[in-house]
């Protein structure tokens, strides 16, 4: 059967990858390394993920220790057999039992590229789709301008640009201070930095980060750069709104309380054209949700994120999870996760289920992976979800950007539902713009726990369905004639 | 060049945008290059008809989607190349 | 005692919200009880296609009056389920399509559905989009599509308004003739009737065998895929002779694909997943009658649940052996043709004699295993 233009077979593998980012990446190169043969997709032109997002258009690069480990990366996947195919969008994963009787059952992947659509199919797949940004809405967050943590983060390691004259930074976690410093390193002027944590959250990790020596060095270097800048710092302070016709000029920041809800006490305005927000992190689990492993709900690691045993796998069997997209960790984790499911699937080219004793690598590896949690805990918490926040979005305040809802008529359709998540989608369009739900989805869930009174866990999901990205039917279909398409039966008359 | 390029570009080529010449570095990222030339707003939103720009930047939030050659495609995730045709219409 | 109401209805889709309505309108006291949302499975799913050149012949005067009902929802449903009225395109692509094409429009043209054959050049002048290739096509101004996601807001509104006693998230586990009666029973309280209607959708085989009823129904896992929003490129709602294509652009520019492609799922666990080459194949055809939709993006796909009987038509009426008892379902083209034949079902629970005939179960059946 014609899929496509030059695309007539599927492509097999022993193992196919979905992510090059540190745990994808990591996964490829080990499993290759064990002599299987390899597929690793990115939907970016090339690996490294976010956190090692390689320069572009002819931009050097930071040339700093992160720079070096992403390049690194690179390098070691470039030399690995493993086949990389990136700027591939995948947009179908679908469980497959054996055609021939032979064969073990196994994951038939679709995903669009440069020369059309493209299928492969593998008895393996490793899921290792990374997060995106969480930004709990508030008014004019819409506005031209205004852009994530996570994104400052790529103009300024990727593309080498400064996101404007007068930045505002705003939001929680490590990323928060990292950010900051990196700008103001760049040289560009930074107003204001307002961070949701108090001092005392950081405080109180204090001794989570003093287990990992370099990097509180580089935290303590971070806030005395931003420091000596001229930036404000604000800790317990949040965006109130940003203000602007066709694009940013004004944000306002104020205090919040410990729930980081806004709380009474005095407005600081800045004229600003640029206004950097990131609230944590969430985890991009669709591929394991549409095929419909189990999932657990945990709001310090990012929210909704498949169940994984200790080499990774989920409950659907040959199917891995790894990275922030099995729950927020961190690269550190990310990178040794990738490491033990390679090992784990060159073992098993050689056996079914690789005890553990067998094999000391893994012991090293489960070894690095206890010591690094507890910091990767730590940083975590701070990037939480915080309940305050989101039950504190104005009524009027646009919560899904596709579709342009608003929290008034959230809570309206809410009452509509019947405690059901599908209805709320259906009543309100939120989850059926382009986006697909990406970053409304976490806000409209605990929109619903909150005025249901009811656990996340009972609120559940959207249902996964494909495509995993928006891709154009022209992709697609790519060039055939009427006789290919295999006609089923018409129906009866 | 823009105040806003933390680097000098080794090659700028001419794109049209709207019908209107404008010279990007050449390689960047679409998004960016379009708002290191000042141009950050790239469509409106479906019923509030509000300005929307680019705002993930890593391809997830779609909020860049525009037309490149008659195409939609994510300006965060498009290279900028000479003779490009770029149309500010997006996802309505 | 609980309330014993004047009827039970069992199912939450359209069939039996109509049904339920009527009934209450008619005087009854009604109890619905639907285990998820109101019309969130077939009916919130389906393509919302509103046509005669895919209904089977049999029930082309059942969608003719349902289709006045559609567009008249506004008057007697009383709340917007987005009903656009347009004008239909069937069409045909190779000789073989032809034939079908002219067999089929005629047979419904006899059977009352105003279809005439048109050129392929008079069809360019009804769609402008239209793609080459087109050989001939069918005709019909009696088309057109609702907002299949809208229904259940609008019907829920209402049966509130009508007084039904309506029980959303209340799965029936199972039911029990009781006295002169019914009794559904329930995770909470059982829900007791004097009259019961079972339209349960791709259920009613489980339902129906809670009464010792035997009535095998197939499940057809029905993928469909929608776009985002675009310039206008269509005007009317198409498909193609073979029934394989369902195609409109809704008012606000997103475009729904259709036609029945098969995905894989099953009564008990839904619509698992949707098959790539299928969706690709029923994407070419939307790219083949409408060539713009080419720079449009797929937005989400999703399956739906659809029953069949064995021979493809309704299973409507009283339930043999249990007086008082109605089914409702498996209609096929059941968004299309179920508000009136939901209607004629409530006219006959009203002891009312339905204006055209219903479809009764009985040749259906299945004979009853010695246990």
């Amino acid at each position: 059967m014609n899929l496509g233009a030059g695309r007539a077979d599927i492509e097999r593998a022993d193992v196919i990858v979905i992510g090059a980012g540190p745990a994808g990446a990591e996964a490829a190169i080990t499993a290759a390394e064990g002599g299987l043969r390899v597929l690793v997709l990115d939907e970016q032109g090339a690996a490294g993920g976010q956190v090692w997002r390689a320069p572009v258009g002819g931009f050097p690069g930071k040339g700093d220790a992160e720079a070096a480990a992403g390049a690194a990366l690179r390098e070691r996947l470039s030399a690995s057999s493993a086949r990389a195919l990136f700027a591939h969008r995948v947009w179908s994963v679908v469980r497959e039992t054996p055609v021939d009787g032979g064969g073990a059952p196994g994951f038939r992947v679709d995903a669009v590229g440069p020369e059309g659509n493209l299928s492969l199919r593998a008895p393996h797949l490793v899921v290792a789709t990374g997060a995106h940004e969480r930004v709990v809405p508030f008014p004019g967050w819409t506005l031209p301008g205004v852009i994530g943590l996570a994104a400052a983060t790529i103009l300024l390691k990727s593309h080498g640009l400064a996101p404007g004259r007068r930045v505002v930074m705003a939001g929680c976690g490590p990323l928060l201070v990292a950010v900051a410093a990196g700008l103001v390193g760049a040289g560009v002027e930074v107003l204001a930095v307002a961070d949701l944590a108090r001092r005392r959250d950081w405080l109180a990790r204090l001794p989570a980060v003093l287990g990992r020596p370099a990097l509180a060095v580089r935290g303590a270097a971070w806030s005395v750069r931003a420091t000596l800048s001229g930036a404000r710092l604000l800790p317990a302070h949040g965006v109130r709104r940003a203000e602007g016709r066709d694009g940013v000029e004004r944000v306002v920041l104020g205090p919040v309380d410990a729930s980081g809800a806004a709380r009474a006490g005095a407005e600081t305005v800045f004229e600003a054209d640029a206004l950097v927000v990131g609230h944590g992190l969430t985890t991009a689990c669709e591929v394991t949700r549409m095929l419909r492993a189990d999932h657990r709900f945990s709001r310090l690691q990012g929210g909704w994120m498949p169940q994984v045993d200790e080499h990774f796998e989920t409950t659907i069997p040959g199917l891995f999870a790894i990275g922030d997209g099995a729950g927020v960790r961190g690269q550190q984790i990310a990178s040794l996760a990738g490491r033990r499911v390679g090992l784990a699937l060159g073992a098993r080219a050689v056996s079914v289920r690789a005890p553990r004793s067998a094999t000391a690598d893994f012991q090293a590896v489960d070894r690095q992976l206890a010591r690094a949690r507890p910091f990767s805990d730590a940083m975590a918490g701070l990037m939480a979800q915080r309940a305050g926040q989101v039950a504190a979005i104005g009524a009027d305040t646009v919560v899904c950007r596709c579709e342009d809802v608003t929290r008034a008529e959230i809570d309206a359709a809410i009452d509509q539902s019947a405690g059901s998540i599908d209805q709320l989608k259906h009543l309100t369009r939120c989850g059926m713009g382009p986006c697909q739900g990406r970053y409304c989805g976490d806000t409209v869930q605990e929109l619903m726990a909150v005025r249901l009174r009811q656990p996340r866990e009972a609120v559940g999901q959207w249902t996964g369905r494909p495509p995993l990205r928006p891709v154009s039917l022209g992709e697609l279909v790519g060039s055939f004639s009427y006789d290919d398409i295999p006609i089923p039966k018409p129906a009866p008359l | 060049m823009s105040a806003l390029l933390l680097f000098r570009p080794t090659r700028v080529v001419s794109v049209s945008v709207d019908g209107k010449a404008c010279e990007l570095p050449e390689g960047m990222m679409l998004a960016t290059a379009l708002a290191s030339a000042g141009v950050r707003a790239l469509r409106t939103s479906p019923r509030a008809g509000a300005s929307r720009g680019a705002f993930c930047l890593m391809g997830a939030c779609q909020e860049c989607a525009i037309h490149v050659d008659g195409v939609l495609r994510q300006a965060c995730m498009t290279s900028v190349r000479a003779g490009m045709s770029v149309e500010l219409r997006g996802v309505p | 005692m609980s309330r014993v109401f004047d009827l039970v209805v069992v199912g939450g889709g359209i069939h039996g919200c109509t049904a339920a309505l009527f009934a209450a309108r008619g005087g009854l006291s009604v109890a619905l009880v639907e285990r998820g949302a109101l019309c969130r499975e077939a009916s919130g799913v389906n393509a919302g296609t509103l046509t005669m050149q895919m209904t089977r012949v049999a029930l082309i005067p059942y969608a003719l009056r349902a289709h006045a009902m559609w567009a008249d929802a506004p008057n007697w449903l009383g709340h917007d389920v987005g009903v656009v009225v347009c004008d239909g395109l069937s069409l045909a692509f190779t000789e073989h399509e032809e034939a079908l094409l002219t067999e089929r429009a005629g047979k419904r043209r006899a059977a009352g559905a105003p279809i005439e054959l048109i050129t392929a050049q008079q069809a360019q002048r009804v769609e402008p989009g239209l793609g080459p290739g087109v050989r001939l096509a069918g005709y019909c101004k009696v088309d057109g599509f609702a907002n299949a996601y809208l229904t259940g807001l609008a019907f829920r509104n209402a049966l509130l308004e009508a007084g039904v006693t309506l029980m959303e998230r209340t799965e029936a586990t199972g039911i029990d003739p009781e006295g002169l009666g019914y009794r559904v029973g329930t995770a909470g309280a059982a829900v007791r009737g004097r009259r019961l209607l079972i339209a349960g959708g791709v259920w009613i085989e489980p339902m129906l065998g809670w009464l010792g009823v035997h009535l095998p129904i197939k499940v057809l896992v029905n993928q469909l895929a929608v776009t985002e929003r675009q310039r206008p490129v269509m005007r009317t709602v198409l498909g193609i002779a073979s029934g394989l294509l369902s195609l409109k652009q809704y008012p606000h520019g997103t475009t729904v694909i259709g036609g029945g492609w098969q995905g894989e799922g099953d009564r008990e666990r839904g619509g698992v997943a949707l098959l790539p080459d299928r969706l690709i194949g029923n994407v070419r055809l939307a790219c083949h009658a409408i060539p713009a939709l080419a720079e449009a993006r797929i937005a989400r796909a999703w399956a739906g649940l659809e029953a069949e009987t064995a021979d493809a038509l309704p299973a409507v009426g009283p339930i043999p052996g249990h007086p008082d008892a109605y089914v409702c379902g498996s209609v096929h083209s059941g968004y299309t043709s179920g508000l009136y034949i939901a209607r004629l079902l409530a006219d006959r629970i009203l002891d009312r004699e339905p204006a055209l005939p219903l479809f009764p179960i009985d040749r259906l059946l299945a004979q009853p295993e010695t246990t």
